[in-house]
């Protein structure tokens, strides 16, 4: 496989720095945004597409006689794509996203993967959530970056997952993030109980039990933001004014919730949605489209809400997805778990275009894309030219970003 | 690769190790409140008759009730698994020449293997029901926590393929060997379908040794980082080649050593150099100093405190080695230590998502798990049979966040108000006709807490309970009392105690 990327990292920063240069420095806009010292107003998005979203058929490489090839049967044609340039496309699904696009307000990373990728969907999304394709790390990136930057600590929103389960990406030693599937049921069964809430409140604050317990004192705290989190969100956020007409789907929902939030200014710095399943190993045309049609509109409806509150600006989106898959189509018209796919970079002061190198489809990796750009140089890149904190506490050292790039 | 941020934050407890005599038989003050730590760790917790039955003994009987095991009283039968479908014919027959499907394959093979993920899913609601209903019925309470910790230890997962069958299989080996040998435990792991399948020794092969399993083992298995180099795990990967399984038509596999995959060349491994065999790896590894240590540490991770010192690893290690790896007399001494049974060990862990199912279940009497309740667990963050990753679950803080937390107090609200609770706990039933605040206080937070409480709690609890002070509550009464308790019921599992094992 082609590590090379990897090597010059582990051998020689300066390479890699070089090389980030190369991918990054227009991929985010260097004018500072007014009003915004320091960043510290500044949102990241992230959106997990899960089950590995195929790239190919995202960003079709239309111009490389070799994608027809691998594509017999899933291959999009040349007169459907939606033409980016003489080589590359969108999945004729992305009309609405392709929009924004040509309004220079989404970049696309090419090939972005890491080393000796791992096949199986737990194993890779732990290491994109955690940045540790070595080891079994118990704290995401993102959980790494909340407790750097040093938030307000009385502030419950500092993050927020909009999930059914807290994602790795955002546990932290030191910030307890609330997941919020839906708002309805958000909260303790029992506060709509008379008396209960009141008497919840008092249980958990008060510590002065008969025994010790290197745990007992978080774990009241978390109690205590567990409920009044509950408690408070909804009225925090009930004066906000949607702008915006959002698919009824689940994403639709999220990123409607996400809105509220961003626009009710919880102070809320980092935000997770999740979309899919993206795991097409059997006719993968019809699912693979529906869900990119459905990020597509909402994804538009999001930055349309966004910009009718003045928003647009402080959001910046990155997807990420745990695996690409492979080059081939297999004989059920799917595809199966592969490596290297495109990451895309949306809104947020974003010079929009194509980043990084595309993977050679001449030279695959065993069946699979080989990637072109570590996932932790698109880490480090929204960490220090985005969120403004130094990333190689937070993702290693190596993939630090040149400064010339976004203020 | 870089090193990571931050110093991980320590959940020792506050205080110092009395090292002298920590591992020898406590003699203290016996009573309802250590009992039921001793059954919280050693068990789920059990219900107020089981800790007023422990504390009516010795603390040297119960240990020994406890490492003696039973198969007294009615367990739930093993769960029926769907057998995997059979392909049907030809079905891949294009797929392996690498040919594109025509609709009438795509859709046969898709119909296939919906019906493939259908059996999976069902077969894993049936195992996890049935070992849940297990651990909540058995009269060995340890060895049901004995088989979670292997589980969460020699971990398998249905991620790389693996059949519900395979992995019940696992599971009744880690229940056979619960407190037996360490190293005969290791060495049929080694040789077991679902680990084999897990960590991809089924495809270690003389020409292509595969290093998954190898490394796993030293580095989370028996030694931890530091103690083996890169070069003992290729050369010990060669040694276990050609080791993997044949599959029975009942979905399970039987192991086999496959000669002529199997490297049989010289191999140099810590240090010794020889025709290693497998069976040989595992030998040399529990020979060294480290693998003691670290079952050690692991052991007192689980049932003692978290970061435990050094030196009581090293006393625990030597205890492990006395005992040649048998962990019955291992189990026994530390469950009967001065250490043990320490203020500094008392509500020291963080329940576990089974641990707090488990035991509210006990509390209660109720036998029966509902499917929902598995997809509960998943929001606590814990699948049985479904390990996140080889490393098992992290435990302690890991547990609680908002998100988790709320699913618990859910959780608990929806035990206290089914009907089924008062049909199966006796020892609420009094209190649910009782016109006395103050008496239901002490009895829900005497069953539930043993008394882990504040004055200012119960307190709270008892002005709740009798509608009195600032709340905006009626008077207790005929009317409400059933309705109060079950709420006062719940209130006392929401607090924090209540989340410490």
């Amino acid at each position: 496989m082609k590590r090379t990327g990897f090597l010059l990292g582990a051998l020689s920063g300066l390479a890699v720095v070089a090389n980030n240069d190369t991918i990054f420095s227009q991929a985010l806009a260097q004018t500072a945004l007014p009003g915004l010292p320091g960043g510290s107003d500044r949102i990241l998005v992230v959106i997990n597409f899960q089950g590995g979203n195929d790239g190919l058929n995202t960003v079709v490489p239309f111009g490389m006689s070799d994608y027809y090839r691998y594509r017999p049967s899933l291959g999009i044609a040349q007169n459907e794509v939606l033409r980016i340039d003489d080589t590359f496309g969108l999945n004729p699904v992305l009309a609405p996203f392709k929009k924004m696009y040509d309004g220079g307000n989404v970049a696309i990373v090419h090939g972005v993967g890491y080393p000796d990728p791992d096949h199986s969907h737990f194993r890779s999304t732990e290491i994109w959530q955690t940045a540790q394709p070595k080891s079994y790390e118990s704290t995401g990136w993102l959980g790494r970056y909340l407790d750097d930057a040093g938030l307000p600590k009385a502030n419950l929103f500092n993050a927020v997952a909009i999930s059914n389960v807290l994602p790795e990406l955002l546990i932290s030693k030191s910030t307890d993030v609330p997941a919020i599937d839906a708002l309805a049921s958000y909260g303790l069964r029992s506060d709509k109980t008379k008396g209960n809430s009141e008497a919840f409140h008092e249980f958990v604050r008060d510590t002065t039990v008969p025994f010790r317990s290197p745990f007992l004192a978080q774990v009241a705290e978390i109690e205590d933001h567990a409920q009044r989190g509950a408690q408070e969100l909804p009225k925090l956020i009930a004066g906000y004014q949607q702008q915006a007409t959002y698919p009824a789907t689940p994403l639709g929902r999220s990123l409607a919730l996400a809105a509220q939030i961003v626009g009710s200014k919880l102070g809320t710095r980092v935000l997770y949605v999740q979309h899919g399943s993206f795991d097409t190993h059997v006719t993968q045309k019809q699912t693979q489209n529906r869900l990119l049609a459905d990020f597509a509109n909402a994804i538009a409806a999001f930055y349309q809400d966004l910009a009718a509150h003045g928003n647009d600006k402080r959001v910046l989106t990155m997807t990420f997805s745990e695996f690409g898959r492979r080059a081939a189509e297999n004989a059920s018209r799917g595809t199966d778990h592969g490596e290297a796919a495109p990451v895309f970079m949306i809104g947020g002061g974003v010079k929009g275009g194509l980043y990084g190198r595309h993977p050679d489809l001449g030279q695959l990796n065993a069946g699979n894309l080989a990637f072109t750009t570590d996932f932790r140089s698109v880490y480090a890149t929204v960490l220090e030219r985005w969120l403004g904190r130094p990333s190689a506490a937070i993702v290693g050292g190596g993939y630090t970003p040149l400064p010339t790039l976004l203020a | 690769m870089a090193a990571q941020t931050n110093a991980p934050i320590s959940y020792r407890p506050a205080g110092t190790l009395d090292a002298s005599g920590a591992l020898a038989p406590y003699a203290g003050p016996w009573n309802r409140r250590l009992a039921a730590h001793l059954l919280r760790r050693a068990g789920f917790g059990g219900s107020p008759a089981d800790v007023d039955r422990f504390a009516a003994m010795s603390p040297r009987d119960a240990v020994d009730s406890l490492v003696r095991f039973s198969d007294a009283g009615p367990l739930p039968a093993r769960p029926a698994l769907e057998d995997p479908p059979v392909p049907p014919r030809g079905l891949y027959r294009g797929f392996l020449a690498g040919m594109a499907a025509d609709d009438a394959t795509a859709e046969a093979r898709k119909a296939f293997q919906m019906q493939r993920n259908q059996n999976r899913r069902r077969n894993l609601i049936s195992m996890q029901t049935w070992w849940l209903q297990r651990m909540i019925a058995s009269q060995s309470p340890l060895q049901e926590k004995m088989t979670l910790f292997w589980h969460g230890h020699f971990t398998s997962s249905p991620e790389k393929g693996t059949s519900a069958q395979e992995l019940l299989m696992q599971n009744q080996l880690f229940r056979e060997y619960a407190l037996g040998n360490v190293r005969d435990l290791t060495l049929h792991v080694s040789q077991d379908p679902a680990m084999l399948r897990y960590l991809d020794n089924n495809v270690n092969a003389k020409a292509h040794p595969n290093e998954n399993y190898a490394r796993e083992l030293m580095e989370l298995f028996t030694l931890g980082i530091g103690n083996y180099t890169e070069q003992d795990i290729r050369e010990s990967a060669r040694a276990f080649t050609g080791w993997t399984f044949r599959l029975s038509p009942d979905g399970t596999g039987n192991f086999i050593d496959n000669k002529a995959q199997h490297d049989d060349g010289t191999k140099t491994f810590l240090g010794q150099t020889g025709n290693f065999s497998g069976t040989d790896i595992v030998n040399i590894i529990f020979r060294q100093p480290a693998s003691s240590r670290w079952f050690a540490k692991k052991l007192l991770a689980f049932f003692v405190y978290m970061d435990p010192e050094p030196q009581l690893i090293d006393q625990v290690a030597a205890l492990i080695r006395k005992n040649d790896f048998e962990m019955k007399p291992v189990m026994a001494t530390l469950l009967h230590s001065n250490v043990f049974f320490s203020e500094r060990a008392y509500r020291a862990l963080v329940k576990s998502p089974v641990e707090f199912v488990v035991g509210t279940h006990q509390l209660f009497g109720i036998n029966e798990v509902a499917p929902v309740e598995l997809a509960t667990m998943r929001q606590m963050g814990q699948m049985l049979f479904y390990p996140p990753n080889v490393k098992g679950w992290d435990g302690g803080v890991a547990w609680v966040n908002s998100q988790t937390i709320l699913t618990r107090e859910n959780f608990a609200n929806g035990v206290a108000k089914s009907p089924k609770m008062m049909d199966a706990a006796a020892w609420i039933v009094p209190a649910m006709r009782s016109m006395d605040p103050r008496g239901v206080a002490k009895t829900l937070t005497e069953a539930m807490l043993q008394g882990d409480v504040s004055p200012a709690s119960v307190a709270q609890l008892v002005t709740y309970l009798g509608g009195s002070g600032q709340t905006e509550l009626a008077q207790l009464s005929m009317e409400n009392v059933d309705e109060r308790v079950r709420n006062a019921a719940y209130l006392t599992m929401a607090m924090p105690a209540y989340q410490l094992a």
